[in-house]
């Protein structure tokens, strides 16, 4: 194939812009798929994704696009949307020479569009903007337009004004996509390098790896070298998605594919890693990503109903199709064995949890998440932490660093105030403010990740009244005034219900805390007390009154059985309770730190 | 197969009420007149279809509902009789029939002491007119005076009243004056059960929605102690967790179950238990009718018990009562000792103070009453 006729591109956008659409809508005027096909959304495959709105996966799609008399062959790159996958959608970008960047011409510019607008930027992508929904009446495209231009410094003079659900402006874009997406460079007869940009499992062929050609030519039948890895595999299968899979012969420099080569396990692959040729190997790899970084930490333990076997045997069904989360062997205290388990945010670790429950129907306590901490020792070296529970005694330790993030958050220019203040009590550094428009502004600032760990983004919503955007990124490491908060359960510390925490927040936090599960814990038939400490200092306590009756009062010749399972069933659902000394404590409590603060 | 066993009592339920109640979930329905007959006839022909495999030797017939006593006259005494028939020793029998306050007239209640009848439970529920209102009872306070005194005056033996505590709104001094107003009627037997909210009726409906307020936990244990303290001065004796009784006026058709012993159960959703196996007929008043003309069992669903079930069941229930497992007839009819078979939970409870033990009997004391479903489900479940 001739270089000059490919385009290699992604979509990208805030979430609901409409990038699924377009992506559809490019394929159906291809003729790749039917306008009937497009009710369904082509390039989400998986049920819980489609269910949240989100994509998780990049996919590669291949159309065969007629412009102009002259058969373009578009590598559409799929990218996921959401904060937790912003290492992905890196990858993915990688993979690309330009991208369309969608903004709805109802919403504007909003926080995903600034990080994704940068990730293409950093990429050295060519970048269109593309201001989609044009159709609605509430729809003001040029205003968009100026925005684009001020905040994101790109040109507005290649703009295209689409309605991807109507279609209208769709032949201009993709003329523009001809015109102004470069075709990709490389050398097809030069020594093979490909950059494996993204992964997924499949029962009948094993590991499925989509691959952008670089330089020179993989064909079927060869034997390639995973440079990284240093493994030698032979190629099965080589094929595009249009977008079903269809296996060639060859894939040349500039083209985007899959391809198969009897790999059994996602583990195996290193997404970023290049592929060449054994026999003639390249000089050397293509650069490669940064491994994802797993900012947020959670314990899954068996519920006392499960075996631990069971929820290992899950977790690695899971890590089949999903490499980004980490899981390893972790015992607790009070909770015996089970994982430790690291996410690229708290949406994937909801996501993960899910499927195992619905994919693997097992039913897990979970962990209240925690990001990860750097200890520094008074002698040794630098070690992250991933839970309260793994700190050493803080008498060792010289400092605490915590993860900072920096934000942007795109927001009415009325709700300021309110974000300042919210700002404020998370701990918040101010760093800039950018007018988008004389109502919307774009603010900066940096937090502790921990303290926007759970509601933070509810309370955006909610101070913006649903307008607010934000997005994030980890931006290193910083010390801070931190304690470690106990919770003893009567006198006895239950380690999965530890917190590191702000010393300055301490003292409310666990008061707070204790209200919360004193909710969550029964009566039992003695007293409970309940403790918050920092070291060997109570700073709250709560009791729990023992209850005082538990009777059936009618149990005659019609509710004997009925009774009779009543009770059983209460029995068994002690059972799906953690005991800790005598104290029964529901699942729910241990997620019972993450709830709104308020 | 087993040979069926004898049975000595016999329950027979009456799926009909004149309007129902928010927090019954007893099977029942509205009257209708159209069903009576065929309802009547498919309770006698069950009947007659066990008895003519097995022995009946009743001598405890218990009518419940539902509301037996809305039943046309005609119908009503047409099913008491023909229940009474298999009751070969009239001065034996125990023939009780639940009545609603407000459904007993003379008519009915002659008719009740023509057919036998020789014990009376009227839902008295609560002396407080308001608290009826929230129950929906349809009755006042005053019908229950006149309905014992029509029973008595027609020669019932036995009069028993319930009385529910608990009831939303309900303070510990309007319980005390339902308490004081039951007794001074002197029935023989008393029930007083705390108010239950059954999953799916419309009071349960109503708590889920915080429309109806459940009084405090302690507030209930209050009122249980009250009675626990206040029936026994006025000679009524605790003898099973909701039951009083003068002595000897124990409603042994209750005392079978407890002892758990074998009882016919008849009408739709009705329960028996019989041969070991527990069964309970079809909550439908069409479907009963209808199954039992075409000759078919209206079972909905039975439940054959393992000899350990069978234990364990008869320890479940004997533990209600104020006399507890009796060692030595546990052992000869279950071939094992209770004090090992149920040593766990006998060693927890007994050091927390729950249950009392010697060599007779393991039995809930007083605080044990109050907690007894954490006794119970310990000697329930293995572990
Ligand atoms: N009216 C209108 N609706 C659109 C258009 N494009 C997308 N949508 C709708 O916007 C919503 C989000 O689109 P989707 O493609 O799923 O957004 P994504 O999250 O960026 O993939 C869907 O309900 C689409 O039907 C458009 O051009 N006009
Ligand atoms: S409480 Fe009695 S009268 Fe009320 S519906 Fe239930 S059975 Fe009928």
């Amino acid at each position: 194939m001739d270089q000059a006729l490919i385009r290699n591109f992604s979509i990208v956008a805030h979430i609901d812009h409409g990038k699924s659409t377009l992506a559809d809508r490019l394929l159906q005027v291809s003729g790749a798929i039917s306008e009937r096909d497009l009710k369904e959304q082509v390039l989400d495959d998986m049920d819980l994704e489609r269910e949240r709105g989100i994509t998780i996966k990049a996919s590669a799609v291949t159309i065969d696009m007629n412009v102009d008399g002259r058969t373009y062959m578009f590598n559409l790159i799929d990218t996921p949307g959401h904060v937790d996958f912003h290492y992905e959608v890196d990858r993915a970008l990688a993979a690309c020479d330009g991208a369309l960047l969608v903004v709805d011409a109802t919403q504007g510019v909003q926080a995903q569009t600034v990080a994704n607008a940068y990730a293409a930027v950093n990429n050295n992508l060519e970048i269109i903007p593309v201001i989609n929904k044009i159709d609605l009446p509430s729809a003001a495209p040029e205003d968009a337009a100026i925005e684009i231009e001020h905040v994101l410094g790109i040109s507005a003079d290649n703009v295209q004004f689409v309605s991807a659900k109507s279609g209208v402006g769709i032949g201009d874009l993709i003329r523009a996509i001809v015109r102004h997406l470069p075709p990709p460079k490389g050398e097809p007869n030069g020594p093979l390098q490909a950059l494996i940009f993204d992964s997924e499992y499949n029962d009948y062929r094993g590991v499925i790896c989509y691959l952008r050609i670089v330089n020179g030519t993989i064909r079927k039948g060869q034997r390639v070298l995973l440079m990284g890895r240093q493994r030698t595999y032979l190629v099965t299968e080589l094929g595009k998605f249009r977008p079903q899979m269809s296996p060639c012969d060859e894939l040349a420099a500039g083209e985007t594919g899959y391809v198969v080569a009897s790999i059994k396990r996602l583990q195996d692959v290193t997404v970023g890693d290049t592929i060449t040729d054994a026999g003639q190997p390249a000089l050397q790899p293509l650069p490669g990503y940064q491994p994802p970084q797993h900012m947020v930490f959670c314990d899954f333990y068996p519920s006392s109903g499960e075996s631990y076997d069971a929820l290992r045997e899950a977790l690695e069904k899971l890590s089949l199709n999903d490499a980004s989360f980490s899981f390893a062997p972790q015992h607790s205290d009070a909770l015996g064995p089970g994982f430790r388990c690291g996410f690229l945010g708290l949406l994937h670790m909801d996501i993960v949890q899910e499927r195992l429950e619905r994919e693997c129907g097992v039913s897990v306590v979970q962990t209240a998440p925690s990001v990860t901490y750097e200890v520094v020792p008074h002698d040794g070296p630098v070690r992250r932490v991933e839970s309260a529970g793994d700190l050493p005694d803080m008498g060792m330790i010289a400092e605490l660093r915590e993860p900072i993030i920096e934000t942007q958050i795109i927001t009415p220019a009325d709700a300021i105030g309110s974000i300042m203040q919210l700002a404020e009590q998370r701990r918040g550094v101010y760093r800039k403010t950018e007018y988008l428009s004389p109502q919307r502004v774009l603010l900066t600032y940096e937090f502790p990740f921990n303290e926007i760990l759970y509601d933070f983004y509810d309370k955006l919503k909610s101070v913006t009244r649903g307008y607010g955007t934000m997005d994030y990124h980890v931006i290193g490491y910083r010390a801070g005034d931190l304690v470690k908060l106990d919770i003893l359960v009567n006198g006895v510390p239950v380690d999965a219900l530890s917190l590191i925490c702000h010393r300055s927040k301490a003292e409310a936090r666990g008061r707070r805390f204790l209200i919360k599960l004193r909710r969550e814990i029964a009566r039992h038939q003695f007293e409970i007390a309940l403790q918050a400490a920092i070291g060997s200092k109570v700073i709250a306590r709560e009791t729990i009154k023992p209850f005082r009756k538990n009777v059936t009062a009618k149990c005659y010749g019609g509710d004997v059985t009925r009774k009779r399972k009543l009770l059983e069933k209460q029995k068994a659902g002690k059972k799906r309770m953690k005991t800790i000394g005598r104290v029964d404590i529901p699942q729910k409590a241990f997620m019972t730190v993450l709830e709104p603060e308020d | 197969m087993t040979t069926p066993t004898a049975c000595r009592s016999l329950y027979a339920h009456v799926p009909f009420c004149r309007s129902l109640c928010g927090y019954c979930d007893f099977y029942s329905q509205v009257l209708d007149d159209a069903w009576v007959t065929p309802y009547v006839e498919a309770v006698l022909r069950e009947l007659a279809g066990y008895a003519a495999r097995r022995p009946l030797d009743l001598d405890t017939i218990y009518v419940g509902g539902g509301t037996p006593t809305v039943l046309p006259a005609g119908e009503l005494e047409r099913l008491l009789s023909g229940l009474r028939r298999y009751a070969p020793d009239d001065a034996a029998l125990e023939f009780t029939v639940e009545a609603n306050p407000a459904t007993i007239t003379d008519e009915i209640a002659a008719v009740l002491a023509a057919a036998g009848v020789n014990r009376v439970s009227i839902g008295a529920q609560s002396f407080d007119p308001a608290e009826l209102r929230t129950l929906e009872r349809t009755h006042a306070p005053g019908h229950v005076i006149e309905a014992v005194d029509q029973c008595r005056r027609l020669g019932v033996r036995r009069i028993s009243l319930d009385l529910i505590f608990g009831i939303p709104g309900q303070t510990l001094e309007s319980w005390w004056r339902s308490l004081a107003a039951a007794v001074a009627i002197a029935p023989e037997h008393l029930s007083c059960y705390s108010l239950t909210y059954e999953p799916g009726t419309p009071l349960c409906t109503r708590l889920n929605a915080g429309q109806v307020q459940r009084v405090d936990e302690d507030l209930e244990a209050d009122m249980y102690e009250a009675a626990l303290d206040v029936l026994p001065t006025a000679g009524l004796a605790h003898y099973e967790i909701s039951n009083f009784a003068r002595p000897g006026a124990e409603c042994r058709h209750n005392l079978r179950t407890w002892h758990n012993e074998p009882y016919l159960g008849v009408g739709p959703a009705a329960a028996g238990y019989i041969d070991a196996v527990r069964y309970t007929n079809v909550a439908d008043t069409a479907a009963y009718v209808a199954a039992v003309a075409e000759n078919r069992s209206p079972w909905h669903q039975h439940e054959r018990l393992s000899a350990e079930g069978r234990a364990r069941e008869t320890a479940m229930l004997a533990l209600r009562l104020t006399r507890g497992i009796d060692c030595r007839s546990f052992a000869e009819r279950h071939g094992q000792d209770p004090a090992v078979l149920f040593g766990a939970a006998i060693e927890r409870h007994t050091r927390d103070g729950l249950l009392a033990v010697d060599d007779a009997s393991i039995r809930l004391t007083r605080a044990g009453l109050l907690v007894a479903d954490t006794v119970i489900a310990d000697f329930l479940c293995v572990r």
